[in-house]
């Protein structure tokens, strides 16, 4: 019997610093063994923990596209094991384990336009929904793609290489959005996401919208998506809760019946209007 | 299968037979404490069989309080070997209820189904089973002692249970004064009680009465399907805030339960030696729910208190079809501010039907 507690060794090759606050760290990790690369697949949407010996371990969710070589997480500082991490050198071993949780309705999302809308940190597992589409032999299954990211200022941006690229590729639709320019202006909107959204107004006849944000921008984006006329069941969102398994047993992630960890974390709005609002 | 006699008289005999293939776990006395609690077995005059109930349930034997789950080298970030593991044993005299509750245990801790997507695509997440409960549950025969006299504070007829039920065992054992019935429930249980001689139907009916006796002084009983369903539109309801007020937050009740199942983990380093340690946590702390951002879902006593009553007895059994109770009163004798959990189910009836 596999035992889901026991991270496997991965390697960490690269570390980027995403935002001018220095506190976004991206890992790419590689897995030190090969049978463990092998057994390692999931879908954009779901999570993994990454261990440290002696200090923990903590939930992050998975950054990259299955079909990229590495394994990539985007951790912001934040508290101990997070503090411990951003410590950590190019090159260090540590530990993983996962994946766990559901993932973003491509199965719904196929043949449909995909609106993303998100803002700050948590772009991290849309990141990997987009590259995901965007790869060599998915992007023909999906309709427009249009996205939505923003940011409380201009360096606050994450993946900036790539948010560039987009910007030039007629496969996606990216505005990038910040609360501030600051002086910047390379194809930046000021303004807070809702609102950008509700300009852009992107059709909602026969598309799914995938949302992430803070509990802030999450509440005003609800009533736009609405107004548009989003369907709560194709509105999907991915929560975070304190969690310590990932796996259904260690009781706190629970919003309701449900465990974020094991039920989610993507949940579609329809779903949670008939959940207590305990998250 | 067959019921059997157990002369008490040959009792030490029957465990010093068990002892010679398994360990052997059962109550002992804790003289500064007056109370009993499950402990090996060396001399089989140390079991203790007139308690009332173990101070803790049997689940500490399943889900250790403070549990290892593997080692390491410190310094070295990703390095874990898995650690020991535990052996064949029976555990004697495990009341009706503690034993009922590891069925509760099993659906939390041995559930190997699959990860729900929001659409119900088929893709498995891995086991999810836990390999430590479960291995300690395999290896494990449960020999219950039958209750002819329940507590003030005993409800176990109320969530599907009784003082002579077999739910969880493998073999129950019912005092009939100078000897036991040895009731068989498993094959493991009837492998146990093999060499005992048949019961006479002089035995199986004076258990049957004892039964219903003790039944019978066990009044308090609440319709807990009716209660899942009000209970189920009730998050925001005043009488919430009623009922926690008393409620100090010490977490004691979630401690002594035999169906929490919460807990941390956390890593633990000395000098020459690291481990990822395993520790009963309880949804009664602020901490339990606490994000790294500061925001917290359950950032009072209400919300906790909430949280607790409706796992139990709305949460657990929309998805598991059980009240995640078991009735054995624990919390009701140990809890500092004299909360009564029937106390609060039937102020919660009473409110919200």
């Amino acid at each position: 019997m596999t035992n889901p507690w026991l991270p496997v060794p991965v390697r960490v090759d690269r570390i980027t610093i995403e935002n001018e606050a220095r506190d976004l760290k991206t890992f790419e990790l590689s897995f030190v063994n090969d049978a463990d690369r092998k057994a390692f697949s999931f879908i954009p949407g779901q999570f993994g923990f990454i261990s440290l010996s002696g200090v923990g371990e903590a939930p992050f969710g998975i950054a990259s596209a299955p079909h990229e070589e590495r394994v990539r997480y985007t951790v912001k500082k934040a508290g101990v094991f997070t503090a411990a991490l951003h410590e950590i050198d190019e090159g260090a071993v540590v530990g993983m384990r996962g994946p766990y949780g559901n993932w973003y309705p491509f199965d719904l999302m196929k043949g449909r336009d995909v609106v993303i809308v998100s803002g700050g940190f948590s772009f991290t597992t849309l990141r990997s929904t987009i590259v995901h589409m965007l790869g060599p032999e998915l992007r023909k299954d999906f309709g427009r793609l249009t996205v939505i990211y923003g940011a409380r200022s201009p360096g606050e941006l994450m993946y900036k290489d790539e948010l560039r690229a987009w910007e030039k590729s007629p496969d996606i639709e990216l505005t990038l959005c910040v609360d501030c320019l600051d002086g910047e202006c390379w194809p930046l909107t000021e303004g807070l996401v809702p609102n950008v959204l509700k300009q852009l107004a992107p059709d909602s006849g026969n598309a799914v919208a995938l949302v992430c944000g803070p509990p802030i921008m999450i509440r005003f984006t609800h009533p736009v998506l609405k107004e548009l006329g989003f369907p709560p069941d194709r509105v999907f969102l991915s929560l975070e809760n304190r969690m310590k398994c990932g796996i259904g047993k260690c009781g706190r992630c629970n919003i309701g019946e449900k465990y974020v960890c094991k039920d989610g974390p993507v949940f579609s709005y329809e779903q949670l209007l008939s959940l207590p609002a305990d998250y | 299968m067959t019921a059997r006699l157990l002369p008490k008289k040959d009792l030490p005999g029957f465990i010093a037979a068990l002892a010679k293939k398994q360990e052997v776990w059962a109550p002992v006395r804790i003289q500064s404490q007056e109370a009993a609690r499950f402990s090996r077995i060396d001399r089989p005059e140390d079991i203790c069989l007139d308690y009332l109930n173990t101070k803790l349930p049997v689940k500490e034997l399943f889900f250790p309080q403070r549990e290892v789950m593997f080692t390491f080298n410190p310094g070295e970030r990703s390095s874990a070997q898995a650690s020991a593991q535990v052996r064949e044993r029976v555990v004697l005299g495990v009341r009706p209820c503690d034993a009922a509750a590891l069925e509760l245990f099993d659906k939390v801790f041995v559930d190997e189904s699959k990860t729900a997507s929001p659409l119900a695509e088929s893709k498995t997440a891995g086991p999810l089973a836990d390999p430590y409960y479960k291995e300690r549950r395999d290896k494990t025969t449960l020999i219950g002692l039958a209750c002819n006299a329940p507590g003030q504070a005993c409800f176990c007829t109320a969530t599907d249970g009784g003082p002579h039920s077999t739910r969880g065992l493998d073999l129950l054992l019912i005092d009939l004064g100078d000897r036991f019935l040895a009731r068989p429930v498993t094959a493991k249980g009837e492998a146990l009680a093999k060499g005992l001689a048949r019961a006479k139907d002089k035995d199986i009916s004076l258990a049957d009465e004892l039964a219903e006796e003790a039944r019978a002084t066990m009044d308090f009983a609440i319709e807990l399907k009716q209660l899942q369903k009000s209970l189920d539109k009730a998050f925001d309801h005043e009488v919430w805030h009623r009922l926690s007020l008393p409620c100090v937050n010490c977490g004691v009740c979630t401690y002594v339960c035999p169906a929490c199942h919460c807990f941390d983990v956390t890593d633990e380093e000395y000098k020459d030696s690291g481990a990822r340690i395993r520790t009963w946590d309880s949804c009664q702390f602020s901490l339990f729910t606490r994000h790294a951002s500061g925001h917290n879902p359950r950032p009072d006593g209400m919300s906790r208190m909430r949280n607790r009553t409706l796992h139990k007895f709305c949460y657990f059994p929309k998805t598991q079809d059980k009240v995640l109770c078991v009735g054995c009163g624990r919390c009701i004798t140990e809890c500092p501010a004299g909360i009564d959990l029937r106390e609060t189910l039937e102020t919660l009836r009473d409110t919200l039907s």
